[in-house]
């Protein structure tokens, strides 16, 4: 099996495995407590429970009582978002859904900023538009949220110079109170994040994407930063997120932000891997489209998305995994949506492009005979459902 | 296998909904009468094209007519000789097209543009309740082509 989807999730580590079974073990044993509680077996758990939150801080330069552990990314992104209810909130147009739906509801107004064909945010769009709410509104409190690189296309976004314009503004408008919100979840372990470089006052990620344990993640808050609480009944997590602490799931977390701080370094050898598999899909399929061109330095080393065109994502993706290669792809008739990506829609606005998109997702395990055997394959697939379309190729992009 | 009411199409709405049958896989690796390539080899009587490449699904469907004496009631009728298609789309879209070219070959022009999506999603064994709203086009291409087929043979008797 050829697992190039690893933007979904990661196998979990042995090691993430391992700390989780000892973990597990002393509750098995009874010598694991609730954190919550005052108690020796409680006390054990709070320990552990630290001792994650150090880790899991580390990864990205903050102090762990900035770390706040949710039940994922998500909940991460939901949190922030629903922290500045009644706020203008601008959030890029590529953000995951659980940025945009949650926006759209709490923000008062909502505006997405838009993109390129590359998939990187238009700053100069966002700027006016921020100039303009502050002008009206000297004193107002906002939100600026954009991820660090897109999960679908692996684009990176440029929070440098983000963080230099919020910098700017405000300085400008010295009554504001602008916040910078990023999710990170694909880029960790990836590239290097620090949440002191990036200059951003909430960081969002995840466990899982690092080899970690699905079901837990964390959302990073500096300190002073404004804060409301989603879930509601209990003083867990410095009372900003009820809920019992799950001692073994923080274990298995840490355990993988220990690895994930060593791993940016050996994804370059995975660039090069999927530059091989973009130079050779074009050699090989001469209608293929790489979503990103060849702007390779401003995408994620591991992210590879190509739109075939005449050829219906879901259909290649069920073709590829009938060959024993797991893929994903950004069609609506994949998602059980009617929409198709909407990532992909706000970089070209065209539906085709993202209908016949295929994501192919690496990670530190994929091997060139992956690659070669992808290649093998792909090719006869993608022309037999090109002849079987009703699309002439000539017509399309 | 054939089962006749449109319920095998409601799949449960949560994990089980991604699940194709069997018989929509086959039909999806082994579509039956398409058209692979070049189209111009099967000179058609009739052909409809619906849906569009901006929603992700779209079907062409080709038909040749001739007519036969219906064993029944003794009359002359015309009959789908033989049916071509293409579709763009997902595997649900390519197998309900195969499906119903299998339907309506052989039928009376009258019984095959009957052909309901509910008919196909039976023949298929049911789809995931999203792909039977969205992607179950064929028995539509068929209507157009049987009606162009009726345009076409309306204009040649015309004086």
């Amino acid at each position: 099996m050829v697992y190039l989807d690893a933007s979904a999730t990661n196998p979990l580590l042995p090691e993430v495995r391992d700390a989780m079974l000892e973990v597990m073990d002393l509750s098995v044993k009874g010598e694991l407590g609730n954190p919550s509680s005052l108690h020796s077996t409680g006390s054990r758990g709070r320990d552990l429970l630290a001792a994650a939150r150090e880790s899991v801080a580390e990864l990205i330069g903050a102090s762990s009582e900035e770390i706040l552990f949710t039940s994922g990314g998500s909940e991460s992104n939901n949190t922030v978002l629903h922290t500045f209810t009644g706020c203008p909130l601008f959030v890029s147009a590529i953000e995951h859904p659980s940025v945009l739906e949650p926006a759209k509801l709490y923000g008062s107004p909502c505006w997405e900023i838009p993109v390129d064909r590359q998939g990187i945010i238009n700053l100069s769009a966002l700027e006016t538009q921020l100039r303009r709410t502050l002008k009206h509104s000297p004193q107002e409190r906002l939100l600026v949220s954009v991820m660090t690189a897109n999960n679908e296309t692996g684009s990176l976004q440029p929070l440098a110079a983000l963080s230099a314009l919020l910098q700017t503004l405000r300085a400008d408008f010295p009554k504001a109170q602008l916040f910078f919100h990023t999710d990170a979840t694909q880029a960790i372990g990836k590239i290097p994040v620090n949440v002191q470089k990036l200059g951003v006052d909430y960081l969002t990620f995840s466990s899982h994407k690092l080899g970690g344990p699905v079901g837990i993640g964390a959302l990073y808050v500096r300190q002073g930063s404004p804060f409301k609480p989603l879930i509601l009944g209990g003083a867990q997590e410095g009372k900003r997120r009820a809920g019992t602490s799950n001692a073994v799931l923080a274990t298995g977390f840490a355990t993988a932000a220990k690895i994930a701080k060593t791993t940016p370094a050996k994804y370059q050898k995975i660039a090069e891997l999927r530059d091989y598999l973009a130079s050779e899909i074009k050699k090989r399929i001469k209608t293929a489209t790489l979503v990103c061109g060849d702007r390779k330095q401003l995408v994620l080393p591991n992210i590879l998305n190509v739109s075939f065109p005449g050829a219906e994502g879901e259909s290649t993706q069920l073709y590829l995994d009938l060959a024993g290669i797991e893929v994903s792809t950004g069609s609506a008739c994949a998602s059980g949506d009617i929409r198709p990506s909407h990532v992909l829609m706000a970089m070209f606005g065209d539906a085709e492009v993202a209908h016949n998109s295929v994501r192919f997702s690496l990670n530190l395990k994929t091997k060139k005979q992956d690659i070669d055997y992808l290649l093998k394959t792909l090719p006869p697939i993608i022309e037999r459902l090109q002849k079987l379309s009703t699309i002439n190729l000539k017509e399309s992009v | 296998m054939k089962q006749s009411t449109a319920k095998s199409c409601q799949k449960s709405p949560l994990e089980q909904s991604w699940a194709y049958t069997d018989i929509v896989k086959d039909h999806f690796l082994n579509p039956r009468n398409f058209l692979m390539g070049d189209e111009t080899k099967f000179p058609a009587d009739g052909e409809g094209l619906v849906g569009n490449p901006y929603c992700g699904d779209q079907m062409l469907v080709k038909i040749q007519v001739s007519t036969r004496k219906n064993p029944e009631t003794g009359k002359r009728e015309e009959y789908i000789k033989d049916i071509g298609w293409k579709t763009y789309g997902c595997a649900s879209a390519i197998a309900s097209t195969s499906a119903l070219s299998e339907l309506a070959k052989g039928r009376s022009l009258s019984a095959a543009g009957d052909i309901s999506a509910e008919e196909i999603c039976a023949f298929l064994g049911g789809l995931p309740k999203h792909k039977f709203h969205c992607s179950v086009l064929g028995h539509e291409a068929l209507k157009n082509a049987i009606a162009d087929y009726q345009n076409h043979k309306n204009l040649k008797n015309q004086p």
